[in-house]
């Protein structure tokens, strides 16, 4: 049976392992990956608990097509409340970790408690052990899987770990596996070692059993095609996601010296052709074809011949963009540090350029950066701050409590300064002039984000008619629909899909740029339905698959409910509303947020999913979604 | 399973090669083959072009001092 599953309990406290398998009714509901991970912790959370406490409960898990014959369907799930945000804490990483962990037997493990001591967890043919990690603890991410493959005696052995950023509970620290595959948002590293639990090691020789082999790999073959010829994978391919920062910046949609412009001008020394001559070689995650993640050797300074993999998009903005820095030396080492010390690079860029703005605006002195001249373009300092942050010393112990806390600490009107929403840093773009991409981050399920929500093909200018071909399906929408991303009409509409496009993969475990995330020519709700049907036996309508994606973002939301959230923190920081872009193309420039637009937005954003006008969902909803009676603890 | 022709097929019916995207008016600019950078028809601004393949350009990025002046221009225009 494809879906006899597995799911493994692991308590910390007591050294407790408990394996059971999944059942059925709960895979037609959430199918895996972040839906099921939402369901456990929504069921297994209590409210108000301290997300750094033994109370925590972290998932790590794969979608359900994760290691089958389906185009990059390598991703991992983790999911746990947030010590960043006190929200949902969710993040989904490449790599080949999660394929691994289904090949040994489990595809979700849920670790409750608190060791008294380093461990790790390790996971072989349907086997589960808690093992000593007391040599691994102060390691950096790359150490630290040498070291477990070493000891097991196994080259294949996939590794996700914490570096020392999660060992000092930095509450933006990763979960890495590999060179840079990174889940980086929310803080889940530090919930590892908040629990002494350094890393979770796979490796199994079990089979995932196909229920149409060789109709999935026909079919398979047909998206890899589509994949593989549409344009933006060409140039993913050859330039990474840098290519994408390099074309926000074209034309004025990148977030610069933390907000003061919208555009890094006369940046070609960090521009994508430019990295590009670093790069060695390319390397891709599980099942996938494009191959993003460019390899290079760092050219010069005190880490010259290191190799790393990327940098990626967030990398630009946090060590080039955001700081004002437009060095290949400090792009190619920043991104490199904060991937052994295992960081959240967005909100490593966001904390250090919001210090810098504080310094130049005389909040921060010399005596609070310990004598470091803490100016934009500094790129010394971007990277003294960067090892500060990860060992939690002098002003990078504040950096470290992330956005709301560290402005508590400072004062002085210092939160004015912060591009965050519900405490998490936004991405290193400017959504000022783009209304769709702006109600994203402000709605967005786990705090700022542009991956829980973002309409991006808003951006490519496409004709009314193909938008309405994307965005009325597998659901009727005849509302507006407009194709210039600095509209406001119709974008609720755009978010809203999204989410619930987004949600449903992410249940899956294939990658988001194999979605609409990046091309309206690439696969959505249909084509998963028949990946389903003949990888898992799973008959699903491209409608029910929504209900799964909506599901997942209700449960999310009900989760945040209870933890306190409001309206009011379905909003953006002021300096959106009240302080105009200076660069970019015309259609950019002196842009700001009407307020009085953007409230309309979320009234309908809100009614598309069902919620009331404090962004309840209503018992209607609930219902409709099956989910009137949770938590019901079935799992 | 059925096979009748999905929205990704669909709209892939309309892909473009040769040409990127003007990055101010969005209209579809295809430069000379090799060219270095190209001026768009449509509103006049440059850019800087990259070959991923032989039809294949890229905008690689604006001409920085056309595009600010071309900007500037446009906004003493919108605010007058």
């Amino acid at each position: 049976m494809p879906l006899s599953r597995k799911i493994a309990y692991v308590d910390l406290s007591t050294g407790e392992i408990d394996i059971k398998p999944i059942p059925l009714a709960i895979r037609k509901k959430y199918l895996g990956g972040r839906g099921l991970d939402m369901y456990i912790l929504y069921n297994h959370i209590k409210p108000g608990i301290d997300a750094l406490g033994p109370e925590n409960v972290i998932c790590i898990s794969a979608g359900i097509l994760v290691a089958t014959p389906s185009s990059a369907s390598g991703r991992t799930h983790v999911a746990a409340k947030s010590p960043l945000t006190n929200f949902i804490g969710s993040t989904n990483m490449g790599g080949f970790f999660a394929a691994e962990m289904r090949f040994a037997g489990i595809d979700h493990l849920v670790v409750t408690g608190k060791s008294e001591k380093p461990v790790y967890i390790w996971i072989h043919d349907g086997e589960i052990e808690i093992r000593d990690a007391t040599k691994l603890w102060g390691q950096g991410a790359q150490q630290t899987q040498q070291l477990v493959k070493d000891e097991l005696n196994d080259r294949e052995i996939q590794v996700l770990t914490i570096g020392q950023a999660g060992e000092n509970l930095v509450r933006y620290a990763n979960v890495m596996t590999l060179l840079k595959n990174a889940g980086g948002r929310t803080g889940m590293g530090a919930v590892m070692g908040s629990k002494n639990l350094k890393c979770v090691a796979a490796r199994g020789t079990m089979d995932v059993k196909i229920a149409h082999p060789e109709q999935a790999l026909e079919y398979n073959k047909k998206i890899v095609k589509e994949i593989t010829s549409a344009k933006v994978s060409v140039t993913q391919g050859k330039l990474g996601t840098p290519m994408i920062w390099g074309a926000t910046n074209s034309w004025g949609g990148v977030r610069t010296r933390n907000f003061r412009s919208n555009q890094f001008e006369y940046s070609d020394a960090i521009e994508p052709e430019a990295i590009d001559e670093h790069i060695i070689g390319w390397a891709g995650c599980f099942g996938c074809q494009v191959h993003c993640r460019g390899r290079y050797k760092i050219p010069s300074g005190p880490y010259k011949g290191v190799y790393g993999e990327g940098p990626e998009y967030t990398a630009q903005g946090a060590f080039c963009g955001e700081p004002g820095c437009d060095s290949m030396e400090a792009l190619l080492t920043g991104n490199h540090l904060v991937n052994d010390y295992g960081m959240d690079v967005l909100e490593v860029g966001s904390m250090i350029a919001w210090a810098m703005e504080l310094y130049e605006e005389g909040i921060l002195t010399l005596e609070d950066t310990d004598g470091m001249d803490l100016k934009f373009g500094n790129e010394k300092a971007l990277i003294e701050m960067v090892h500060k942050i990860a060992f939690r010393e002098g002003l990078g112990d504040i950096l470290a409590e992330g956005p709301l806390r560290a402005a508590q600490r400072v004062g002085k009107d210092s939160e004015k300064y912060l591009i965050h929403v519900k405490g998490m840093s936004n991405l290193h773009s400017d959504e000022r002039a783009t209304p769709g991409l702006a109600l994203n981050i402000a709605v967005s399920s786990r705090g700022s984000d542009h991956l829980r929500g973002r309409p991006a093909i808003d951006l490519y200018g496409l004709p009314e008619s193909v938008l309405r071909e994307v965005y009325s399906q597998p659901v009727k929408y005849d509302g507006p629909l407009t194709s210039h991303w600095g509209d406001y009409e119709g974008k609720p509409w755009m978010v809203r899909w999204q989410e619930t496009c987004y949600a449903a993969v992410d249940c899956t475990g294939i990658c988001k740029y194999h979605t609409i995330f990046l091309g309206p020519n690439f696969p959505n709700f249909e084509e998963w339905s028949k990946l389903l049907y003949l990888n898992c036996d799973l008959e699903m309508t491209p409608k029910e698959i929504w209900d799964v994606g909506e599901r997942c973002y209700n449960i999310e939301r009900l989760f945040n409910i209870r933890e306190g959230l409001t309206r009011k923190l379905d909003h953006l920081a002021d300096r959106y509303y009240d302080e105009p872009t200076k660069g970019g193309v015309p259609a950019a420039r002196e842009r700001t947020i009407d307020r009085d637009k953007f409230e309309k937005m979320l009234d309908e954003y809100y009614e598309y999913h069902g919620w009331d006008k404090n962004g309840v969902p209503t018992k209607a909803t609930l219902k409709s979604l099956g989910l009137d009676n949770e938590p019901t603890h079935t799992l | 399973m059925e096979d009748k022709k999905t929205t990704s097929e669909r709209t892939a019916q309309g892909r473009s090669s040769g040409k990127f995207r003007c990055m101010n008016c969005m209209e579809r600019i295809a430069p000379p083959a090799g060219a270095k950078q190209v001026k768009c028809e449509k509103c006049g601004f440059e850019w800087r072009i990259s070959w991923l393949g032989p039809t294949f350009p890229r905008c690689r990025g604006p001409v920085w001092e056309v595009n600010r002046r071309l900007t500037e221009e446009a906004l003493k225009e919108r605010n007058k």
